[in-house]
């Protein structure tokens, strides 16, 4: 079946944050980074939408709201098949740890939360490779309002302003990115992903995380 | 013809040109345009990869040379979604013939080629509404070969040399259009083409088509 099912066998070990923005995974991802490599371990980072091939013309389409929910779907997955082909494959066969800010798990909760068919999107992404450790952060979505729009009003598509669920931004962000936290729980039991409260604090998560990673190597064999 | 039957919802007609380059659909597509319009038809006619913004991401790449097999497949499936979603559906809607360049079989044949699972590249494609007239025109690959050679030059993954079949650019093209030939070949039962010998005259091969044409729009299907 998909290989986001299967187990891997590379030499390597990939490790994903998952969450809504403000749920801190890239800070959790960047404490880890840091870590990693001032114990000498070979990391490579890569992060969601930041390919050479098409990321800049995802974020001029979305500037100007030009295309439809599938069309995006898809575009995103190009990105990630390219950086997956590029960067996290040969990485992985290279013997590196992969540290990826987002998956195809962002694109299973986002996609599916502007009306993508669940089975689609999973399709798509079938040739993804599982991660050996997927931690998502579950937040409320108030919470990660508050975080990010301190100073900000909710921008066009973090707000789902496209779906045209509100028109007032803070009342659409929180409908939509309801939707989008009840994608990634759903996805707790089926992709197996950890689950970490985003409340807790910054120490105690990744405290958590480099248990869990520390588990993961030394079944490669590699003490930490 | 009497009880033609719409493949999709839509209050138009969808009527497709397939075949590999060189094989004449844009002639054909050219006159069966003019055909349509004569008789006071509203004609859209749209080619395969002319979506706004996707478009010159490929051609970019494709010069560059960026492509794996996956990103390929995808770049051109979501150049297809928004052609579909902007241009043909809304076209369909509003009772158009839409003429169209090439349709999801050439993903089909092109990424199967190209080792992707064909179920996946189904899935990718599954969107798409089923054509009223699938044309194809069928050209042995020695024709291809000289036509192409004579007009356009052979082109890097027209020849399939992404897919590393032979560093000779001849050797890789023969491979690859016969390998997408073999595709067609299997698609034509499953997906009911009309399968024309692209070696006939150009009059010739628009008759036959005209003929096809006139018998579903003789039912008064668009009246």
């Amino acid at each position: 079946m998909s290989n986001l099912t299967e187990k891997h066998d590379l030499k390597g070990t990939l490790i994903c944050v998952e969450g809504i923005d403000g749920s801190g995974k890239s800070t959790q991802l960047a404490l880890l980074r840091d870590w990693l490599k001032s114990i000498g371990q070979d990391v490579i980072f890569t992060e969601w939408n930041s390919s050479m091939l098409i990321s800049q013309t995802t974020k001029l389409a979305k500037k100007k709201n030009l295309l439809s929910p599938r069309t995006f779907s898809l575009l995103h997955a190009v990105d990630f098949a390219d950086r997956l082909k590029q960067v996290i494959e040969p990485a992985l066969k290279a013997g590196f740890i992969v540290l990826a800010d987002r998956y195809a798990y962002t694109a299973f909760a986002r996609d599916v939360a502007r009306g993508v068919d669940r089975q689609w999107v999973r399709k798509v992404y079938d040739f993804a490779i599982k991660p050996d450790l997927a931690v998502y952060f579950d937040i409320k979505p108030e919470t990660a309002m508050n975080r990010i729009c301190s100073n900000r009003a909710p921008k066009f598509y973090e707000a789902g302003m496209d779906l045209k669920l509100s028109n007032d931004p803070y009342e659409s962000y929180l409908i939509f990115q309801s939707r989008v936290i009840k994608e990634y729980q759903s996805m707790v039991e089926e992709f197996g992903l950890v689950k970490l409260d985003a409340d807790d604090s910054i120490h105690s998560k990744q405290v958590a995380i480099r248990t869990l990673l520390r588990e993961i190597l030394k079944e490669k064999g590699i003490e930490v | 013809m009497e009880n033609f039957k719409r493949k999709h919802d839509y209050e138009g007609l969808l009527v497709v040109i397939e075949g590999t380059d060189g094989s004449g659909k844009s002639t054909q597509l050219e006159l069966l345009k003019r055909y349509m319009q004569d008789m006071s038809y509203g004609v859209m006619v749209s080619e395969w990869k002319t979506s706004r913004l996707i478009a010159k991401v490929i051609d970019e790449a494709k010069e560059r040379n960026l492509l794996n097999a996956s990103t390929y497949s995808l770049l051109y499936a979501a150049d297809f979604a928004d052609r579909l979603e902007n241009q043909i559906i809304p076209a369909l809607k509003s009772g158009f013939i839409v003429l169209l360049d090439r349709y999801y079989y050439t993903a089909l044949a092109r990424d199967v080629v190209r080792g992707q699972d064909i179920e996946w590249v189904k899935n990718l494609y599954e969107f798409a509404p089923e054509p009223d007239l699938v044309f194809y025109l069928d050209m042995p690959v020695d024709v291809l070969l000289k036509r192409i050679i004579g007009t356009t030059g052979l082109d890097f993954y027209e020849s399939g040399r992404d897919v590393g079949f032979s560093t000779d650019f001849y050797k890789s093209f023969e491979i690859y259009q016969n390998r997408c030939l073999e595709e067609y070949n299997r698609m034509k039962s499953e997906y009911g083409f009309i399968s024309i010998d692209g070696t006939k005259t150009v009059e010739e091969i628009h008759d036959e088509m005209k003929k096809h044409v006139q018998e579903i729009l003789d039912t008064g299907i668009l009246d």
